[in-house]
């Protein structure tokens, strides 16, 4: 067989890969974005003794690979068998699947947090301060302040960590579960036809591709929004 | 649980420092040579010539958008396929070699790094003072000792805190290896898991090991950054 | 050498950027011991000129020669491109950034040269370097960095790094024209010494003072031409040209 006979004959088992990255990364990403707003206000605001479990996750997902993370996640829970199954959490954590998940979504939580973090350090503090002068209490200060700079400055870099979230998804189809790398590995076994891994380098490049153009365009919606003019005739008024 | 961590007949102790060992062999050797391409693409990347450019930016931008385990899988299945055709072609009769998973993993870790570096590399060139290396011009350097002298001693500083964070993301990827069969830290831990039938430990005595290194990694690199700006934050 | 002897000689100088012509022709030479201040508006082309000296700038066309090292540049190419370090070499310069490497301390800045291109070793450098900072009386801050100067000490490093290399003339391109007015003073009082000792100096300048009352000639340009020169005598009590009379009345 050649290589286009090959993907014409595997074509659907790809698109199905293809789907399941997608799913995996969205909700991971999805799931992070709901929670590392909080955390991102606690690392910026709260005392250190609050910070400090934070920081503690926070370096921990830094500091090790998230391969070993799902292994922990995924087998390490075998360990604790009795202890789920009583609780009733054993059939989640059998699912490989929802294992891939909560450890995509702790990971990222913790580079999410940081990175917005660094986008409330950077909001401007005469901001805030001419909001409390207008007598805007703490909760319209960050819903109409904080964070809508703190996300304009923190989009790039999130853009980032969700291209890094895509790729590493791939690590799923170590855990069995059928992604584009998993799909690609399963058809190579059956067909030794290298030329498979170059299609699912086009398929991750094209999500990249296409991921990356979208985050640009909601960048400039962004910025249009909040920021009508550009800095420089904004510091002039 | 301590008799589990000894070194000895009883213990994986020493199988896990065997992984600990594998794992820093393979980190450090793909540093020089993730460097060493990271220059190449960087110089390639910001040549005048309109085809090597295109060459440099493709290569950055191909690198970073694959999955590192792609790219693992990538070198180790298709390196040893090329290898094996190359010898076949020499010797007709000769048997087929294993590509050493070692290598491939040094080669695929070094093609990322090299794409990661090379963009923080560029960064740094265009961050250089240009009036600088023309005082450099003025004094009658030659472009070798200004490149010696002036630029590098300057690139190395904006570009350490970027390469420090891609030595610790390197680090890391060092355990993709584990699934081309290599017995790093990962691997050994797997080994250990199947024997002792205690994955939550092993797994996290794996990433405490790990984490460790990257903390370590990170007190190194604060002294360097520390060293390489002298003079720089000092008001 | 005696006070005849030609230190440099630049020959019939044009230099373009892309359709602009910056430099149309310009011929000056300066003679031992000379000191040649260049006048002229924003964008005349002083800096360009200056620049093109130790080809910094490669010119469009023209020669030059700095003892007996002789470049000729036809068509943006210098004919004898192996001159052009050793002509560096022979010339100092002292940029209005001040340029020195933030990564070196004041005494590795002036040591850098002499041990790089000169090949003089590294304990003569550094005697050589503390004489030369101590002249310019920075011998008490000679470890500290260039961030820890402030602008008048950093242009004072920089004109002894220009020393270090002993060269036979000294180029300065606006020195004091970045710096705080309370810090032109030590700058100028350190090249005006440079002056009395019989330095070869060609130095692009807004200081009138200076021009004045230190150098040996003024060199006035216009739109990438020599208007006028003379003596400072001359030049300020009897200007000829039209445009050199309105340049120094603005002032
Ligand atoms: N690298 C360059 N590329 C294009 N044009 C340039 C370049 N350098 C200088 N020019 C142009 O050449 C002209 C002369 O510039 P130059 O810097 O020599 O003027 P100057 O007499 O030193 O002025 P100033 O007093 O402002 O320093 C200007 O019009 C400038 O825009
Ligand atoms: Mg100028």
């Amino acid at each position: 067989m050649d290589s286009l006979e090959i993907i014409i004959k595997y074509w659907p088992k790809l698109l199905d890969g293809t789907l399941m990255t997608l799913k995996l990364t969205f909700l991971s990403v999805l799931v992070a974005a709901i929670i590392s707003p909080f955390l991102a206000l606690t690392r910026a605001n709260a005392s250190p003794m609050v910070q400090a479990p934070l920081r503690l996750y926070i370096s921990f997902i830094r500091g090790t690979p998230i391969l070993a993370q799902l292994f922990l996640i995924y087998y390490g829970s075998g360990q604790f068998r009795p202890i789920l199954q009583e609780w009733g959490l054993w059939s989640f954590f059998r699912d490989p699947f929802n294992c891939a998940l909560l450890t995509f979504v702790l990971n990222t939580t913790a580079y999410q947090t940081e990175i917005l973090r660094g986008g409330i350090m950077g909001v401007n503090r005469g901001e805030i301060e001419a909001g409390k002068a207008l007598g805007m209490n703490k909760l319209r200060i960050l819903q109409r302040i904080v964070f809508p700079h703190a996300y304009r400055i923190a989009w790039p870099a999130l853009g980032n960590e969700i291209i890094l979230m895509m790729k590493a998804s791939a690590l799923a189809s170590v855990v069995t579960i059928f992604d584009i790398l998993g799909r690609t590995r399963q058809i190579f076994s059956r067909t030794f036809d290298f030329s498979i891994y170059l299609w699912a380098a086009i398929l991750y490049l094209c999500i990249t591709a296409i991921f990356v153009l979208i985050w640009r365009q909601a960048e400039l919606r962004l910025n249009k929004h909040i920021a009508p003019s550009d800095h420089l005739s904004a510091d002039k008024k | 649980m301590f008799e589990l961590f000894s070194f000895g007949e009883n213990g994986w102790g020493d199988e896990i420092l065997d992984g600990v060992a594998i794992t820093a062999q393979l980190a450090i050797a793909t540093l020089p040579i993730g460097l060493f391409i990271g220059f190449i693409v960087a110089f390639a990347a910001m040549s005048k010539n309109k085809p090597l450019r295109a060459i440099g930016y493709g290569y950055t931008t191909l690198m970073r958008g694959l999955p590192e385990i792609l790219t693992l899988f990538v070198v180790y299945n298709g390196a040893g396929l090329l290898l094996n055709t190359i010898i076949k072609w020499w010797n007709v009769d000769a048997q087929p070699i294993d590509f050493s998973p070692f290598i491939a993993g040094v080669i695929a870790l070094a093609m990322v790094f090299g794409a990661f570096s090379a963009e923080v590399l560029r960064g740094a060139f265009n961050a250089l003072d240009e009036g600088q290396v023309e005082a450099g011009r003025a004094v009658g350097m030659s472009p070798n000792v200004i490149f010696w002298r002036i630029k590098l001693p300057q690139i190395w500083r904006f570009a350490l805190p970027g390469l420090g964070n891609l030595w610790i993301n390197m680090l890391k990827d060092t355990s993709l290896v584990s699934i081309i069969a290599l017995n790093d830290l990962m691997r050994m831990t797997k080994v250990a898991v199947a024997f002792t039938k205690q994955p939550f430990t092993f797994y996290l005595v794996a990433c405490l090991i790990y984490w460790l290194m990257s903390l370590l990694s990170e007190i190194i690199l604060a002294k360097m950054e520390q060293n390489a700006n002298r003079g720089i934050m000092r008001v | 050498m005696s006070k005849t002897d030609v230190i440099l000689e630049a020959n019939d100088i044009y230099k373009s950027f892309g359709n602009v012509e910056v430099l149309k022709g310009i011929s000056l030479e300066a003679k031992n011991r000379e000191v040649i201040s260049i006048l002229g508006a924003s964008g005349s082309g002083k800096s360009t000129f200056l620049r093109c000296l130790n080809f910094l700038e490669i010119p469009t066309s023209g020669t030059i020669s700095v003892h007996g090292e002789l470049v000729d540049i036809v068509n943006g190419k210098p004919v004898n491109p192996k001159h052009i370090e050793a002509i560096r070499s022979r010339l100092g310069m002292v940029f209005q950034q001040f340029n020195l490497w933030t990564h070196r301390t004041a005494i590795e800045n002036v040591m850098e040269g002499p041990i790089y291109v000169k090949k003089i070793p590294k304990n003569l450098a550094r005697e050589k370097a503390e004489s030369l900072l101590e002249r310019v009386g920075l011998k008490d801050r000679m470890h500290m960095y260039p961030s820890q100067l402030s602008g008048g000490q950093q242009q004072r490093v920089a004109i002894a790094r220009a020393l270090a290399m002993e060269p036979d003339a000294i180029l300065f391109d606006e020195p004091t024209s970045a710096l705080d007015p309370e810090l032109v003073g030590e700058v100028l009082k350190v090249m005006q010494s440079l002056a009395a000792e019989g330095r070869t100096m060609i130095v692009v300048t807004h200081e009138m003072a200076f021009a004045r009352d230190v150098s040996s000639k003024v060199v006035f340009f216009h739109a990438g031409k020599i208007a006028e020169q003379g003596t400072p005598d001359e030049m300020f009590n009897n200007p000829k040209t039209e445009v050199f009379q309105k340049f120094i009345s603005k002032i």
